[in-house]
């Protein structure tokens, strides 16, 4: 155990180490540069896009939600006229559009010429609501039996879609509401559902009619970002 | 100043160990320096699974007490032993802190060349290896220590740091055998040792492990890669307002602050023991923003990651008051949530019922779902990634690979900018 073999002993000793972590180091500094953003590789959140959202029909929603004062503040709703008209289609052919959304749909039935929900309506209307998902829009479609003056049947169809709005506000008193429900109207006239629609979700059991199921609110969320 | 030129430490004759065969004390003193260079294996693998972490990607590393065999990547113990806030020092102003393992490092490396320059003597004072008993007693306490940490505080234990502790134990023993070999009066003091203190001795062989230390401390202070993003975040909040209230209040004064939380996440329960060690929590106003990576309710995952999150986020929401409450229990006990979910539902609602009889009539309501729908359209509002945990610090967004290692560094440095504003 002399002087310089000591020194020499210390020496080796401190400077093994000393590469070691100098060499570590600067790899992790040499990593640090060449790493890329590994972020943009994650998916963003965003509204849902289901594969029924074709261009087409991504294009009629959209002009038809337009047309009805949905994509605008304040107003809501359109005349069963404007809607044919911006719709641009047959009855047959609107209905064919909400066929995909057969699992999300829900059809309240209303007692004839009445507009109040009975609670297995408001129940379902819940339901349907508090699924949304990633949907961007609640579309409210209310209909109205062929019997009766046709009037008559648009302004009941109408008060049918406001009973929903109604209900929905006083039960969530959620401020994106205006934003999100588009109510329609048809009255008896225009895209009157067809006897398929009975075995669809609906809020009574039992007999189901051509009147019956258009004594109705079809409703569901639309999951397309429109 | 070597040895040769000391002092008397015993008032004893000197003896030349010839041959050296002979010399009943060195074998322990190999040995203690054969601990000591296993134990720098050992740190020198910590050290380097630390220092690569420090470009702030995810790599595996070593779990095994076999230097050389396989490495993990997922998780484990070892890693998280390295990302608690006990694994390095100052870790607020160093991104990742300066390791312990790297001292560590530097106090075996100074025992190996202790023990052999002591063990190649010829010569040998009873009062030379006294020192190394004493040395020894560092790393002794510190595995004392850090064992009960891991135990007490981490609830996990890392192998390396097990061997590490074995060898501060048997190396320590060596040294102490040898001390008390050495007393029984086998040896005596060097010619040349014939008056004076060991003080001075004592005082150089301090200075020497104080320049093991320093070096390395030093080579890392300098070469350790600067993380400038940390601190500008990667993202900002656009629309930081809560018409919804869809918020948690999580407490905690200070700095408002946003986490965007998985109840059954195991990365959200590993960031929120991370948050609440580093001892920075009580600075952040923390609110949470429920992000359940559930299919149930979340369409933007294509599969459930954790079954059984939308429940347990629905009870939160349901009870926001005792969030906390219902937070800390799932993050408790996640892994059995997590298996219920999978097997039934229903099951684990009714377990959250029992558990928490405050949210009967609310969980899986109309109302809550609609406002559990809300909490992640709120991550849709600030184009947010599929991805928890998230932190915001005011409108800042604290990067994902600064959430562990970086985690405290981030969250000082953010605190440390004006709200809203640059440095």
């Amino acid at each position: 155990m002399n002087g310089p073999k000591s020194l020499i002993l210390m020496l080796v000793a401190l400077i093994i180490p000393s590469i070691l972590v100098s060499l570590w180091l600067s790899n992790a500094k040499a990593s640090l540069e060449q790493a890329g953003d590994t972020s943009s590789e994650i998916a963003v959140a965003s509204v849902a896009e289901d594969e029924y959202c074709t261009p087409k029909l991504k294009g009629i929603l959209r002009r038809v939600a337009g047309a009805c004062g949905l994509l605008q503040e304040g107003g809501r709703g359109c005349q069963p006229a404007n809607a044919k008209q911006v719709a641009a289609m047959s009855g047959d052919d609107f209905n064919a559009l909400f066929k995909p959304l057969s699992h999300r749909a829900k059809i309240i039935q209303f007692d004839s010429a009445q507009v109040e929900m009975d609670e297995f309506g408001s129940a379902a209307v819940e339901t349907a609501w508090s699924d949304q998902r990633g949907a961007s829009f609640f579309f409210v479609v209310a209909r109205a039996s062929a019997d009766g003056d046709q009037i008559f049947n648009q302004q009941l169809s109408q008060k049918r879609a406001e009973a929903v709005l109604t209900h929905l506000d006083q039960k969530f008193n959620d401020p994106d509401l205006k934003k999100q429900v588009g109510l329609l109207w048809l009255g008896e006239e225009y895209a009157q559902l067809g006897e398929e629609f009975c075995t669809w979700s609906r809020s009574r059991e039992g007999e189901c009619s051509i009147a019956d199921i258009n004594r109705s609110a079809f409703i569901a969320w639309i999951d397309c970002a429109i | 100043m070597s040895l040769e030129s000391g002092v008397d430490l015993t008032g004893e004759q000197p003896t030349d160990w010839s041959p050296r065969g002979k010399d009943p004390v060195a074998p322990w003193l190999w040995a203690s320096a054969a601990f000591a260079l296993l134990a720098v294996v050992f740190s020198g693998l910590s050290t380097a699974d630390f220092i690569e972490h420090l470009d702030r990607q995810v790599h595996s590393i070593h779990c095994s007490l076999l230097p050389g065999a396989s490495q993990q990547i997922g998780e484990s113990g070892c890693r998280t032993v390295m990302m608690s806030p006990y694994s390095s020092l100052f870790r607020t102003s160093l991104w990742g802190g300066l390791p312990i393992s790297l001292l560590s490092m530097a106090v075996f490396t100074y025992l190996v060349y202790r023990g052999v320059d002591f063990a190649l003597a010829r010569r040998r004072k009873k009062k030379l290896t006294a020192f190394l008993v004493v040395a020894w007693l560092l790393p002794l306490g510190m595995s004392l220590i850090y064992g009960f940490i891991s135990y007490s505080k981490i609830g996990a234990a890392c192998k390396l740091c097990v061997g590490i502790y074995l060898t501060s134990t048997l190396g320590f023993l060596c040294a102490l055998v040898a001390q008390i070999k050495q007393a029984k009066g086998e040896d005596v003091g060097y010619d040349e040792f014939s008056t004076g203190s060991p003080v001075p001795f004592y005082l150089r062989w301090f200075a020497e492990g104080c320049l093991f230390v320093g070096v390395l401390v030093g080579l890392h202070l300098m070469g350790a890669p600067k993380v400038a993003k940390a601190t500008e975040g990667c993202g900002r909040l656009v629309q930081k307002d809560d018409p919804s209230g869809i918020m948690i209040s999580l407490g905690g004064t200070g700095r408002k602050s946003v986490a965007l939380l998985d109840p059954l996440c195991p990365a959200c329960k590993g960031f929120d023991e991370r948050l609440n060690a580093s001892g920075l929590r009580a600075k952040l106003e923390l609110q949470a923003v429920l992000f359940p990576l559930d299919q149930n309710c979340n369409w933007m995952v294509k599969t459930s990651l954790h079954p059984g999150a939308c429940a347990v986020s629905e009870a939160i929401l349901c009870q926001p008051e005792k969030a906390n409450e219902v937070l800390n229990w799932a993050f408790a006990e996640q892994e059995s949530l997590l298996a219920e979910a999978k097997a039934d539902e229903r099951a684990l609602r009714k377990r959250i019922t029992e558990r928490f009889p405050g949210v009967q009539g609310c969980l899986g309501s109309a109302k809550v779902k609609n406002k559990l729908n809300k909490s992640m359209r709120w991550a849709v509002a600030n184009a947010l990634q599929v991805l928890t945990p998230q932190l915001f610090i005011g409108d800042r967004r604290v990067c994902d690979e600064d959430t562990d290692l970086g985690l405290e560094y981030t969250v000082a440095s953010m605190l440390a900018l004006p709200e809203g504003g640059t440095k």
